[in-house]
């Protein structure tokens, strides 16, 4: 245990607590303090009453802020699943997309393939021949009487 | 047209001089005061141009296909 003294509205107080709660205690005893310097006049006791009843009062109008503020937060956590399903749901359907897409390309280029034009060398070769069937017919033609 | 110029203005070259020398051969024999042809010579005549015209149109066939892949 822990020996300590706090001073209230100028009034000194010897307290015990549990060793290391010593800094928390005095914490409190600061906001007991300027809550009752606020309060003028009157017997210690008086003065200690009103300082409890103004803290008590601050103490359940903070309750009731959270508890309405608990509706928010429930529909808050609505709003965050459906969006997390949502998302999951436009991950799948980019997936199938992208699934879709791979295998267009892949029917394109099996399709490119299929109509690719025959190797140019094939042209090359044609037009050889063509061109040594004309020079034939031309030394024909210039051999005619 | 998808050609390997090389290889194809080579023969293009090549099929432009062989058409002007058959052109050439041609306006030479109408110019000429020629006596009456014998039969044998009309029918090697007519072969030949069914053959100039049959290589200018496979000529005018792998054009397309090459314009057309």
């Amino acid at each position: 245990m822990a020996d300590v003294k706090l001073q209230i509205a100028g009034r000194p107080y010897d307290v015990h607590c549990a060793d290391g709660q010593e800094e928390r205690l005095h914490q409190l005893a600061g906001i007991v303090d300027t809550k009752a310097r606020t309060i003028q006049g009157g017997t210690e006791v008086r003065q200690l009453l009103f300082t409890a009843l103004l803290l008590a009062d601050e103490a359940h109008e903070a309750r009731a802020k959270a508890e309405k503020a608990e509706p928010q937060s429930d529909s808050l956590r609505a709003a965050v699943a459906l969006a997390e399903s949502r998302e999951a749901a436009a991950r799948d359907a980019l997936r199938e997309a992208e699934a879709r897409e791979q295998a267009l390309r892949a029917e394109l280029d099996a399709a490119r393939q299929a109509s690719a034009p025959p190797p140019r060398n094939a042209h090359d070769r044609a037009l050889l021949q063509i061109a040594e069937r004309i020079e034939a017919l031309a030394d024909r033609a210039e051999r005619m009487p | 047209m998808e050609l390997d110029l090389d290889e194809s203005s080579l023969a293009i070259g090549r099929i432009e001089r062989a058409l002007s020398r058959i052109e050439k051969a041609l306006a030479d024999r109408e110019s000429r005061p020629a006596p009456a042809p014998a039969p044998s010579e009309t029918a090697s005549q007519s072969a030949l141009k069914a053959e100039v015209a049959a290589v200018i149109g496979e000529l005018d066939r792998l054009i397309n296909e090459a314009k057309h892949g």
